[in-house]
C-alpha cells in the first residue's frame, strides 16, 4: 500500500505542464472591450490592455512617473457579432492575451439596439471572464472612448470607467454589472439594464440608464429619475433626491435609508394591482433659504413623498408602455401569486395597475436649525 | 586452505564475538580491566587493626571529601571490619553488596569501593561523586520577558532539584532507568502520582525500557527514538529547557523525561497546539495572551503558505491579483529572468543558507553574517534583477514568522514544509496547494503522541480543551485538566469557588 502511494506521489510531478500557465509577466491582460455596430452583422471591436512602464528604478521613487502609470495599448478591427475579440487579435499580441482580469465591456447605442444576445451568449459561456465586470452602453463610439488619450486623469481607461460606475452605484445609480445583467436577461419576467456613459470633452460622465427588452435596447431614463428607479429597485442609502417644489426653489434630501416592499393583488387577473410601499429616511442636504425649518418638516415630508410617488408611477407607466420590466415587477407578481400564469404575463404587464406609496421621514435638517 | 561456507557467511554477516576478555566475572576481573586506566586508583590501606582495599576513579570522585570524611574513619583505631566502617562513616546510603554489576556501575559513577581483601566480592560502596558542571543559567532558546529565567543544566540531579522545588508534594515521583547497552545512561521518568494517567506512564517506561541502543547522548535523541511515528516531520514531544514549563506540565498530568547529560527535558504526550504556546502566555491577561496566540497561528499559516501562494498566483491565477497591485507586481517582475518558482526557490534557499550559517557560527561572527546576508545580499539581488523586491518582502516576512514559533523543532518543521507547498503550487496552482494541505492534514489526523491524537482539540473535537488552545480563557475557567491526557484526576479545582471573589466585599471595606 505504502509503495503504491509512493509511486503515486512520485508520478505527481509528471503532471507538470499539463495545465497551461498564465505567468503574470507573460500575459497581456485585456482590461476592456468595446463593440461598435457597423451594420450587416459586423462589429468594430476594440480591446485595451495596459502595458506597464518599467520605471528603471524599482518602486515608485526615482523617476517622476508613479508606479501605477501605464500606457494603454489598444487594438481594433472589424469582425462579426459574437466573435471573441481576444482570439481575433491574438495574432497581434507578443504575449498570450487573457481576459481574466477584464474590468469593463462597452457597447455603443447602435449595438444595443441591434441586440446583445450573441455577445451575452458568448460571455456567459466563457469561464475566464469575471462576472463582476462593468457593462455600459456608450453614447457615441466605444472605440473613441477606449482609445482617447486626452483624459484629465492618468488612470487606465478601463479602470476609470469601472470606478466611475462603481462609485455612482453607491449613490443614485442601481447596482449593475455583468452578473446582474445576465441574471435579468436569462431570468423570466424581468429585463436587464445598463448605465449609459458618454465622453464629454476631456472627461467621461455617466448619464442615465439604458433599458432593454430582452437583449434589445428600448428606452433610456435620465439622470433625474435615478433616485426613483433605485428606490423601487433595491434597498439603498446615500442617494440624493432633488425636489423642486416651485420654480427656482429646491430641496435636496439625502437618504440614510430607503427600502421597498411590494404587495400584489390579483396576480392572475387581466390587470394585476401592484403596490410598492417605499420608506425613505433622510436628512436635508440643501434647501433654498427659508423653505424649511423644524416646524415645516412634516409638511415637507408629505410634499416630497407625493412628488416621489407620482413621479415613480409615471416612470413605471412609461416602462409598461415600452414593454420593458427592469424593476422585475413580473417576478414580484409571480412570487405573490399561486399558480402564476406566466404565458400571458407579457400581455397583461402593460395593463398592470401600479401604485406607489411613499413615506418620507426627515431625520435632520442640517446644523443650522 | 579449506574455508567452510559457514565461516564465510559468518565473516560477512555475523561477526563472531571473540571479546571474551571483556567478560567480567568477578571483582578481580573488573579491577584487572581497569588497571590500564590512568585515573583508576586502587591501593591497599594497611592499618594497625584493619586492612582494606580502596578503589575509585580519581576524575569522578570528590577526593577532598574522601580525605576529609571517609579516610579518617578507616584509619582510626576503632574500626576492625567492614561492618564497623559502615556504621561509623557519617555518610548516608552506604551500600554493602556482592552484586558485581552494581559495583561496576557505581564505581564508574564516582562511588568509592572498599574491600577487606582484594579478592573478596564483599564490597562497601560509599557515595563520593564529584558534581562539577555548569551553573544554572538563564534559558537561551526559550526566553521570555516575564516569569522564571532558570534553565536546565546537564546534570540530572540538578534538573530534578529545579523541578522538585516547584512541586513540593510527596506525590512527586520519579523513576530511574538505565538505558544504553554500553553507556547505561541515567534516565528519569517524572510524574505526579495520582494526576498522571497510569497508561501513559506505563507506555513511556516501556518504550524507554525496550530501546535497543548502545548510548544515549541527549533527550532530543530519546524523543526521536520513542516517538510514535519516527518518519513524521512533526515533533511529537515537546523538549524544553525551562523547569517552570515542566512543572506546569506535570501539574497538568503530563510526564517529563530527563536524560543525564542533557539540558532539555521532554514533556509527553503533546498535542500540536502546545508547540505554538509560549509559556509566558500564562503570565499575561487572557485577551492579550489570546491575541498573541492567534498572532502566532497567523504567522505559521503565513509562513507556510505565502511563498507558495506567490508562486501559484503568479504562475496560474493572475485573475486574483487586486487591481492596484498589478502594476507594482508587474514592473517588479518584468526584469526577472526566471519563472516565479525558481525565483522563490533561490530566495528561500538563500534564507535557509543564512539561517544555517548563523546557527553554526560563533555569535559575534553570526551577527555580521546576518547583516551581510539580510541587507547586502537581499538588496543586491533585487537590484541585480534576480529576485523581485515584492518577493523579498514576502520571503523575509515568512522567514520571520517561522521563527515566531516558540519550539525550535516545530520551527524547523514549518520551514521545511514550505518546500512541498511551493513545488505543488508550481504543479497545480492553488489546487496544488490545497492538495498538499490535504496530504498534511491527512498525516496529522493519523499522527499520535503516546497513543493520544496529535491534533486533539481540533480532531477529535474536545470543547473543554479548546479553552486553552487557540484562545486562552481566564485561569479560573481552566478548572479541568486537559481531556487529551486522560488524567487520573481530571478536575483541577472547584469551578464555582473559583468564580467567587475572595476577601471582604466592598461594603465591608466601607465600614
Amino acid at each position: 500500500m505504502k509503495v503504491k502511494m509512493l509511486i503515486l506521489f512520485a508520478l505527481f510531478p509528471l503532471l507538470c505542464g499539463c495545465i497551461p500557465t498564465n505567468t503574470l509577466d507573460q500575459t497581456l491582460m485585456v482590461e476592456g472591450e468595446g463593440f461598435d455596430y457597423i451594420g450587416h452583422g459586423k462589429v468594430m471591436g476594440t480591446v485595451v490592455m495596459p502595458s506597464f512602464i518599467d520605471t528603471g528604478t524599482q518602486g515608485s521613487q526615482g523617476t517622476g512617473i508613479p508606479a501605477t502609470a501605464s500606457m494603454i495599448r489598444n487594438l481594433s478591427g472589424v469582425t462579426y457579432d459574437g466573435k471573441s475579440l481576444v482570439d481575433k487579435f491574438q495574432s497581434q499580441g507578443q504575449e498570450v492575451m487573457r481576459v481574466g482580469s477584464m474590468k469593463v465591456m462597452l457597447f455603443n447605442k447602435k449595438m444595443a439596439e441591434h441586440g446583445l444576445s450573441r455577445q451575452m451568449s458568448f460571455r456567459n459561456r466563457d469561464p475566464d471572464v469575471p462576472s463582476a465586470i462593468s457593462v455600459a452602453v456608450v453614447e457615441g463610439s466605444t472605440k473613441k472612448i477606449l482609445t482617447a488619450t486626452d483624459y484629465q486623469t492618468q488612470i487606465p481607461i478601463a479602470r476609470y470607467i469601472q470606478h466611475m460606475i462603481a462609485q455612482n452605484s453607491q449613490q443614485n445609480y442601481p447596482t449593475t454589472n455583468l452578473r446582474y445583467f445576465l441574471d435579468s436577461y436569462y431570468g423570466d419576467y424581468m429585463d436587464p439594464f445598463m448605465p449609459i456613459i458618454l465622453k464629454n470633452g476631456d472627461h467621461l460622465e455617466i448619464d442615465g440608464l439604458a433599458l432593454f427588452r430582452k437583449a434589445k435596447y428600448v428606452m433610456r431614463i435620465g439622470e433625474n429619475k435615478m433616485f426613483l428607479f433605485k428606490m423601487l429597485y433595491e434597498k439603498f442609502n446615500q442617494g440624493v433626491y432633488d425636489y423642486q417644489f416651485s420654480s427656482g426653489k429646491h430641496v435636496a434630501i439625502r437618504n440614510v435609508q430607503a427600502s421597498v416592499k411590494y404587495h400584489v393583488v390579483g396576480g392572475n387577473s387581466a390587470s394585476p394591482k401592484i403596490i410598492a410601499l417605499v420608506n425613505v429616511k433622510g436628512y436635508i442636504r440643501q434647501a433654498s433659504p427659508k423653505t424649511i425649518n423644524t416646524k415645516s418638516t412634516s409638511a415637507m415630508e408629505r410634499k416630497i413623498a407625493e412628488s416621489l410617488s407620482t413621479n415613480a408611477e409615471k416612470m413605471v407607466c412609461q416602462f409598461q408602455k415600452r414593454g420593458t420590466d427592469p424593476l422585475r415587477l413580473g417576478d414580484t407578481v409571480r412570487s405573490f401569486t399561486h399558480h402564476f400564469d406566466g404565458k400571458t404575463w407579457d400581455e397583461r404587464y402593460p395593463n398592470a395597475d401600479f401604485h406607489c406609496r411613499v413615506q418620507v421621514k426627515i431625520v435632520q435638517t442640517g446644523i443650522s436649525s | 586452505m579449506m574455508i567452510h561456507k559457514e565461516d564465510v557467511l559468518i565473516l560477512f554477516f555475523r561477526k563472531k564475538r571473540t571479546d571474551h576478555a571483556i567478560q567480567i566475572d568477578s571483582v578481580t576481573d573488573l579491577f584487572k580491566k581497569l588497571e590500564k586506566v590512568p585515573d583508576f586508583i586502587h591501593f591497599e590501606h594497611k592499618g594497625k587493626d584493619f586492612t582494606c582495599w580502596i578503589s575509585f576513579i580519581q576524575t569522578l570522585v570528590d577526593v577532598e571529601y574522601l580525605h576529609r570524611d571517609v579516610f579518617p574513619y578507616l584509619y582510626s583505631d576503632q574500626t576492625h571490619n567492614l561492618t564497623e566502617v559502615q556504621d561509623q562513616i557519617p555518610t548516608e546510603k552506604v551500600i554493602r553488596t556482592k552484586d558485581l554489576s552494581l559495583i561496576q556501575s557505581r564505581l564508574l559513577d564516582g562511588y568509592t569501593i572498599i574491600q577487606e581483601s582484594e579478592k573478596k566480592p564483599d564490597c562497601l560502596i560509599i557515595p563520593s561523586v564529584k558534581i562539577k558542571g555548569r551553573e544554572i543559567e538563564k534559558s537561551e532558546n526559550e526566553t521570555s520577558v516575564l516569569g522564571p529565567r532558570e534553565a536546565f543544566v546537564e546534570s540530572a540531579d540538578l534538573n530534578i532539584n529545579l523541578i522538585r522545588k516547584r512541586i513540593p508534594i510527596p506525590q512527586f515521583m520519579f523513576e530511574d532507568m538505565r538505558i544504553g547497552k554500553i553507556s547505561k545512561t541515567r534516565i528519569c521518568v517524572i510524574y505526579i502520582d495520582g494526576i498522571a494517567n497510569k497508561d501513559n506512564i506505563q507506555t513511556v517506561k516501556q518504550r524507554i525500557h525496550d530501546l535497543e541502543i548502545t548510548s544515549m547522548i541527549d533527550s532530543t535523541m530519546l524523543a526521536l527514538m520513542i516517538s510514535d511515528n519516527n518518519n513524521s516531520i512533526f515533533p511529537q514531544f515537546i523538549d524544553t529547557e525551562r523547569p517552570d514549563r515542566v512543572a506546569g506540565a506535570l501539574y497538568e498530568g503530563k510526564i517529563a523525561v530527563i536524560v543525564d547529560g542533557s539540558p532539555n527535558a521532554l514533556i509527553l504526550p503533546a498535542s500540536i497546539i502546545e508547540f505554538f504556546v509560549a509559556f509566558d502566555d500564562y503570565f499575561l491577561v487572557w485577551p492579550i495572551a489570546t491575541a498573541y496566540r492567534l498572532l502566532r497561528l497567523f504567522a505559521v499559516a503565513f509562513s507556510v503558505i505565502s511563498s507558495s501562494v506567490y508562486v501559484a498566483i503568479l504562475t496560474y491565477h493572475y485573475q486574483l491579483i487586486p487591481d492596484n497591485l498589478i502594476p507594482s507586481l508587474f514592473t517588479s517582475r518584468t526584469t526577472i529572468p526566471y519563472a516565479p518558482l525558481s525565483e522563490v526557490l533561490v530566495l528561500e534557499i538563500m534564507i535557509e543558507l543564512l539561517r544555517e550559517a548563523v546557527a553554526r557560527l560563533p555569535t559575534k561572527v553570526g551577527q555580521t553574517i546576518g547583516i551581510v546576508g539580510g541587507i547586502v545580499v537581499g538588496t543586491a539581488s533585487v537590484q541585480a534583477g534576480i529576485v523581485s523586491n515584492f518577493l523579498l518582502i514576502i520571503i523575509a516576512l515568512s522567514a520571520l514568522s517561522a521563527f515566531i514559533t516558540p519550539n525550535y523543532r516545530m520551527a524547523a518543521t514549518i520551514r521545511f514544509i514550505r518546500f512541498p507547498f511551493i513545488l505543488s503550487a508550481q504543479i497545480l496552482g492553488l489546487l496544488g496547494i490545497s492538495l498538499c494541505f490535504l496530504i498534511f492534514v491527512n498525516h496529522l489526523t493519523r499522527l499520535t503522541s503516546l497513543g493520544r491524537p496529535y491534533i486533539e482539540p481540533i480532531y477529535p473535537t474536545r470543547i473543554s480543551d479548546l479553552k486553552d488552545a487557540f484562545i486562552r480563557l481566564p485561569l479560573n475557567f481552566q478548572n479541568m485538566r486537559p481531556l487529551f491526557l486522560r488524567p487520573s484526576d481530571s478536575k483541577r479545582f472547584n469551578n464555582q469557588r473559583a468564580h467567587e471573589k475572595v476577601g471582604p466585599k466592598h461594603s465591608e471595606l466601607d465600614d
